[in-house]
This record gives C-alpha cells, sequence and structure tokens, in this order.
C-alpha cells in the first residue's frame, strides 16, 4: 500500500535499468574513449647503442620514433636538453641489451605505464626474434610456434538414445551461479523490505489498528507475498527495460565503433583474429544453451525462488515484529544474514564439484538450498535428491511462517523494552 | 438487551495474570465507560472484544450470539496510542482503513468526504499526514474509526491530545454516534468526561472487575449523605448534634452538612427550616473521581 505509491519506488524502478547500463557500459566507453579520442602524440628519440635493436619501436598514431644510431656516443641528458621541445623522452638501448634485457628511459616528465608497456612489448618481440636467431635453427621459430599450445578438454553429454550432446560445463556454471545469486539478492533485499515495514507499522502503532481489521496472520502474509509480487513485478521490469536497452545500446555503440575504427574492436579485445574468436565463442554459447534443459531448469528456478522467499521472508517478518525501533532490528538480522551468507559461499564452493558430497548436503538442507541448487541444476541432479531437497525446502518453509506467525502476532502489539533472542523463541508456545 | 456480554474472561501473560474471571455487559446503544488504573488489564479486555487476541477461557458474545472474526467490520477502534501511515495522503489513508473494514470504495469515498467537511478537513485532504498537526492527525484517526458506521465502537482515551474546544466536538460526535443506534466503549481516565457522557461503567483494579453499574446508581451507593444546604442571607448553618454535623469543606455555595445514621432528610428539613430560612438545600454526590480514587485505594 504504502511501498508502491511512492515516488521514490516508482523513480528507483524505473532507474536501476538505466543505472546498471550506465554502470556497466563506462569500461567500454573509457576504453572507446581511451582509444579513439586520444590524439596526443609522445616523441620519443632512440639512442641505440647496441645499433640493432633500434627498429624495434615503429611509429604509431599516438607515438613517434626518432632512431639516433651511429658510432657516437651520445649523453642523453644533453640530447634531451638540446632538443627541446621536440622530443618527449629519451630511451636508451644499451649495446648489451639481449644479454642483460634493460633499456633505460629518461624525460622531464614522468612516464606513464600505457607507454612503458608498450616499449617493453616492442623490446620484448625484437630481442626473442633476435635470441632465436642467435641459436642458428632455422626450423627453431616453427618449432617455438608449434609448442605453444593452448589445450580445451570437450564436454559431450550423451542423453538417453545415447545422442551427442556438446555442453559447456564453465556456461552452466556461470548459469547457475547467476541463478543462485539472483536468489540470494532477491531474498536478502525483499526480505529487508518486509523487516522494514514490519518495523514502520510498528513504531507508527498502525498495526492495532490493522490488526483490530484483519488476522496478524493475514496481515503478515499479504506484506510477504504482496511485497514479493512487488519484487517480481520490479524484476520483470528491469529484465525488460535492461535487454532493450543493452539491445539499443549495442547497436548504437557497435555501429558508431566500426564506423570509425573497424580494428579497434579486434584491438580492444587484444587477440590476433578477434572477429573469428568471438564468433566461435558466441556459436559455443549457443551451443550450450542448447545443450540446457530449459523448462526445467526455469521450473526449478521458480520453486526454489518461491519457497527460499517465503522461508526468510517469513523470517524477517518475525524477527521483525520483535524490534521496537529500526535500529535495534540487527540483533535479529545478523542471524539471518549470516545463514544468506554460508549459503551464497557454498553455492561458490559447490561450483567446483557440483556433486560433491558438500554441494549434495548443501542443495538438500533447506536454509542452503535455494542458492546451492541452482549452481547444481545445470548439471544433473538425481531426481530424488531434488525431490527430497523440494519437499524439505517447503516444509520447513511452511514450518518458518507457522513460527514466524505466532511470534509476529506476539511481537507486533509488545512494545517497550529491547527484546533478547531467547524471549523472542518463547513466544513461539 | 445487551450488545456486547463479556462472561468469565481470563487471559494470562507469561506468568501475569491480565484478566481474572472478568464480565462486562453493554447494553445496546449505551456509552459504557470501561475504567480503571494502568494496568489494570482495560487494553487487554479491549484486545479481545475487537479479537486482537484470544482470551484463554470464557466468551465474548455479540447480540447474544458467540463473537466471530467477521463481526470485526462492525467495530471500531480508536486505540489509545494512536497510529496512521505519515507518508500518504489523507484521503488514501481514509479510504485504506475503510477499505480493510470491507467498505467499498465508493461508498467509502462518499463518506469520507462527509466526515473530512464536518471536521473542516477538507483544505488537507491531499496533503500527507505527517504535516498534518496533532490535533488535525486525531481528527483523521477518529474518522478511519467511526467511518464504516460500525454497530460498536471502542474508544481508547479518546480525548487526550484535544484541545478544548475539539474535545467538545468529539464528545457531541460520539453522542451522535450513539443517537444513531451505536454502542459506545470508552476506556478512560478521565473522570470529568465519564460523568459527562457515559451512562454506565466498569470499573476493572488488578484485573479483577471492583465496581459496575450505573453512573448515577453507583454514585448513590457512594453517598455520603452529605447535603450542600443554603439559608436567606448567606449564613453558614450551625451543627446539630441530634441530626448531623457540618463538615469543613471549601464549598462557597453554602453550608455542607452530614446527616448522622439514620436521620431522615426530612426531619433534617423541618429544623433547618424552624431555626433558619432555608432557600435551598442539595444532595452532594460524590464525584466518579473520587469514587475512582476510594475504590482503587481501598481493594
Amino acid at each position: 500500500m504504502t511501498l508502491v505509491g511512492k515516488k521514490s519506488f516508482i523513480i528507483m524502478t524505473l532507474l536501476i535499468p538505466f543505472l546498471i547500463l550506465i554502470v556497466g557500459s563506462i569500461p567500454v566507453l573509457m576504453a572507446y574513449i581511451n582509444s579513439s579520442a586520444d590524439t596526443s602524440v609522445t616523441r620519443i628519440a632512440v639512442i641505440d647503442e647496441s645499433g640493432k635493436y633500434g627498429a624495434a619501436f615503429k611509429n604509431t598514431p599516438n607515438y613517434r620514433f626518432v632512431i639516433m644510431q651511429g658510432d657516437k656516443k651520445v649523453n642523453a641528458h644533453e640530447f634531451y636538453k638540446n632538443a627541446g621541445e621536440s622530443i618527449d623522452a629519451v630511451i636508451v638501448i644499451p649495446a648489451n641489451v639481449l644479454d642483460n634485457q634493460q633499456a633505460t628511459i629518461y624525460s622531464e616528465n614522468t612516464i606513464d605505464q600505457g607507454t612503458i608497456s608498450m616499449l617493453t612489448k616492442c623490446l620484448d618481440d625484437t630481442l626473442a626474434r633476435a635470441k632465436i636467431a642467435s641459436f642458428n635453427d632455422p626450423d627453431l621459430e616453427s618449432k617455438i610456434e608449434q609448442s605453444q599450445i593452448n589445450a580445451e578438454v570437450k564436454s559431450i553429454k550423451w542423453d538417453e538414445k545415447g545422442d551427442e550432446q556438446e555442453q559447456s560445463a564453465q556456461f552452466a556454471s556461470v548459469l547457475g551461479m547467476i541463478l543462485s545469486f539472483f536468489i540470494y539478492t532477491f531474498v536478502l533485499s525483499y526480505g529487508a523490505m518486509i523487516m522494514n515495514s514490519v518495523v514502520e507499522e510498528k513504531t507508527n502503532r498502525i498495526v492495532e489498528v490493522i490488526v483490530s481489521s484483519c488476522k496478524p496472520m493475514e496481515l503478515m502474509m499479504g506484506k510477504i507475498i504482496g511485497v514479493g509480487l512487488v519484487g517480481l513485478t520490479q524484476f520483470a521490469i528491469w529484465a525488460v527495460l535492461l535487454s532493450i536497452g543493452y539491445l539499443v545500446l549495442g547497436l548504437v555503440a557497435g555501429g558508431a565503433m566500426v564506423a570509425t575504427n573497424p580494428e579497434a574492436i579486434t584491438a580492444g579485445m587484444n587477440l590476433p583474429g578477434g572477429t573469428d574468436m568471438a564468433s566461435s565463442a558466441l556459436s559455443d554459447v549457443m551451443t550450450a544453451l542448447a545443450g540446457i534443459n530449459w523448462l526445467s531448469l526455469l521450473g526449478c528456478f521458480v520453486i526454489y525462488f518461491i519457497g527460499g522467499y517465503l522461508l526468510y521472508a517469513s523470517l524477517f517478518a518475525g524477527f521483525g515484529s520483535a524490534v521496537d525501533q529500526a535500529s535495534d532490528s540487527s540483533q535479529f538480522t545478523m542471524p539471518i544474514i549470516i545463514i544468506m551468507i554460508i549459503a551464497l559461499y557454498a553455492g561458490i564452493a559447490c561450483m567446483e564439484n557440483p556433486s560433491g558430497p558438500m554441494a549434495v548436503w548443501c542443495s538438500i538442507i533447506p536454509f542452503t538450498s535455494p542458492i546451492v541448487m541452482m549452481v547444481r541444476l545445470p548439471f544433473d541432479v538425481p531426481w530424488w535428491q531434488l525431490l527430497l531437497s523440494i519437499v524439505l525446502l517447503y516444509a520447513t518453509a511452511l514450518g518458518c511462517i507457522w513460527i514466524s506467525a505466532r511470534i509476529y502476532r506476539t511481537g507486533i502489539l509488545l512494545y517497550g523494552k529491547k527484546r533478547s533472542f531467547k524471549e523472542v523463541l518463547k513466544w513461539i508456545k | 438487551m445487551n450488545f456486547i456480554d463479556v462472561n468469565d474472561v481470563v487471559k494470562q501473560y507469561d506468568g501475569h495474570l491480565a484478566l481474572d474471571h472478568v464480565n462486562l455487559h453493554v447494553p445496546q446503544g449505551c456509552i459504557y465507560g470501561l475504567l480503571g488504573p494502568n494496568g489494570a488489564g482495560k487494553t487487554s479486555l479491549i484486545r479481545i472484544i475487537n479479537r486482537i487476541t484470544r482470551a484463554d477461557s470464557g466468551t465474548v458474545m455479540i447480540s447474544g450470539r458467540p463473537l466471530e472474526d467477521k463481526d470485526i467490520t462492525n467495530i471500531g477502534y480508536l486505540p489509545e496510542e494512536r497510529g496512521l501511515y505519515k507518508k500518504i495522503k489523507v484521503t488514501d489513508e481514509i479510504v485504506y482503513l475503510a477499505r480493510l473494514k470491507g467498505m467499498p470504495k465508493q461508498l467509502a469515498v462518499a463518506e469520507m468526504e462527509k466526515w473530512l467537511e464536518r471536521f473542516d478537513l477538507t483544505e488537507w485532504r491531499n496533503r500527507k499526514v505527517e504535516e498534518l498537526s496533532k490535533g488535525m492527525q486525531q481528527k483523521v484517526q477518529f474518522i478511519t474509526t467511526v467511518i464504516h458506521r460500525p454497530q460498536l465502537l471502542i474508544f481508547d482515551e479518546p480525548f487526550s491530545g484535544f484541545d478544548p474546544v475539539n474535545a467538545e466536538q468529539l464528545k457531541r460526535e460520539i453522542i451522535e454516534l450513539r443517537n444513531e443506534g451505536a454502542t459506545i466503549l470508552f476506556s478512560t481516565h478521565n473522570m470529568a468526561s465519564v460523568e459527562e457522557i457515559c451512562e454506565q461503567i466498569t470499573l476493572i483494579n488488578h484485573s479483577r472487575v471492583v465496581l459496575e453499574g450505573k453512573v448515577g446508581d453507583i454514585k448513590q451507593g457512594y453517598k455520603k449523605n452529605l447535603f450542600v444546604v443554603n439559608v436567606e442571607g448567606g449564613k453558614q448553618v450551625e451543627s446539630c448534634d441530634n441530626l448531623y454535623e457540618v463538615v469543613p469543606s471549601d464549598e462557597h455555595k453554602g453550608s455542607l452538612i452530614k446527616l448522622n445514621q439514620g436521620v431522615t432528610l426530612r426531619d433534617t428539613i423541618a429544623y433547618l427550616n424552624e431555626h433558619y430560612t432555608l432557600t435551598g438545600i442539595t444532595e452532594q454526590l460524590p464525584s466518579m473521581n473520587e469514587i475512582f480514587i476510594e475504590t482503587v485505594q481501598n481493594k
């Protein structure tokens, strides 16, 4: 009643997707600005005492190199002084650079990290080639190239008929983690919202008027169901706005990038032949997506989502009723939040081994199961475990609602002193 | 016929007996005072009548049948600790609480208009509750209590927080509601208001009913044979050992006399008429305040 009507709530609901979009696109935007808008040019003089490796440095749009070769020994500082404004820095490549693997850059300004890593890379490549050449083995280069191995274990799942289905374990774990994070965030934030609403009604004293019009149990369940539906609606709005936003943003940004600098994207990814890699990764994801039984996954997600929410939300409501002021609530929220955090960590740990004993136990214990089971779900869970876990979860949720209703009934009408945990548990009787 | 019958109700909290075999009979259309010192059990009893809590034993009857959950739409409750949602508009608040009592929205809006006008709140209708003065908030709370025209109204300290002008208006509204057929149960410490508007009372002390009945009857029961005597010339009367003694008092309108045991008023008047020119004699009944203090302190 009071929640949805608030301007701040409506604004937040509409604004959050944009905030996520903005925060999400900041790194991309920054990289883009960095790569395209930087028109400054750094001029570097190369004093090549080795006489061989000065050519390592090639001009780029942002760097200009002036290579000073010759027998004459040049004093870097004098040279820099004489050059005046036309040179920003001087790099000295010593004669024994191949053995020492060290060069030095001098300047009166501070040299930024980007410049140093660019110089290092140029030097690395050239010196490596020189080193290979020094072994006098014409095949060496190709041998080294061939021994650069990037192995992959492909995961194939047989379905009942024995047909092969490719699946991506990595993608499955990420998907599971996203789902469990979703449940965690939702339960925690909306649980806290319920608690605040209970405390607010209690400190407002309006609760006595309300419970003279309906039963405390109705009020509590109304709150839990109402806030739950509000939250789902909010999430749905976010999902829709976010997808639209990413689509629009992707089109605009992609178009702009391609138009201005088609190589920037590949270069930005720092991968040779980036487009090929990207498209093959995409097709991997597509096959992985197809390899997941979406119907059962989403079905289970909804079941665990509702069960977990009911369980925790009722606890938040029950203990919220024991609180006299919002500032006293932490004593009761702490235990609940700690359990949830344990569940989240268990979920993360179970990504490694989704069928191990810890994963199995945590996905059956009701307080952790909504979060941990999400991680396990993409990797087929035996049906009896699933069934046991769901039955336990809902039984516990009902138990928690029952207990919380009894605490709530007593708690909302008691004012004055701060209640201890033990005292609150007595109200259950 | 009684509208509310509370029979032999017991309520215990955590080892503390809040109501000890309490009986309460509220006639239809009566303004009934529920009195008692703090912590006597009034609020516990009220919460049982409006079904916020349940009695451990005993029954509550409404119009001769057991009270059920659906009856709460027929009760209006103004708790002592007032409470409203602070951040919503006055009109939203009233309509929301009216609908919670089962009122259709349109009817609630129509009724609200009447009440807002009656309490001069029309120009505040679109303000948030928190922007209103305390007195205005009290009026809003009163409207939410009565808007669904319940047959039973329970007011816990209705006059606290009202200035004398508004308290007077509230009193008129309460009497008006009674005249329209509502039964009013009224919990208070304010004995002056009890004298003014309550027809019957029950006094609870230490979880038990210690006094009940019609206000007039109770006063009769507590009378101490005191009379205020006025004689011509504004003179003070002298004591008469056989009939009465003069009681020192701060009564400025005449002399206060206390009749001796067994002496009739008739004999006294005859005696006074012989010795003075009697212009008036009125019985001095104890105030509810005195009865309250006396009862609570003695038992």
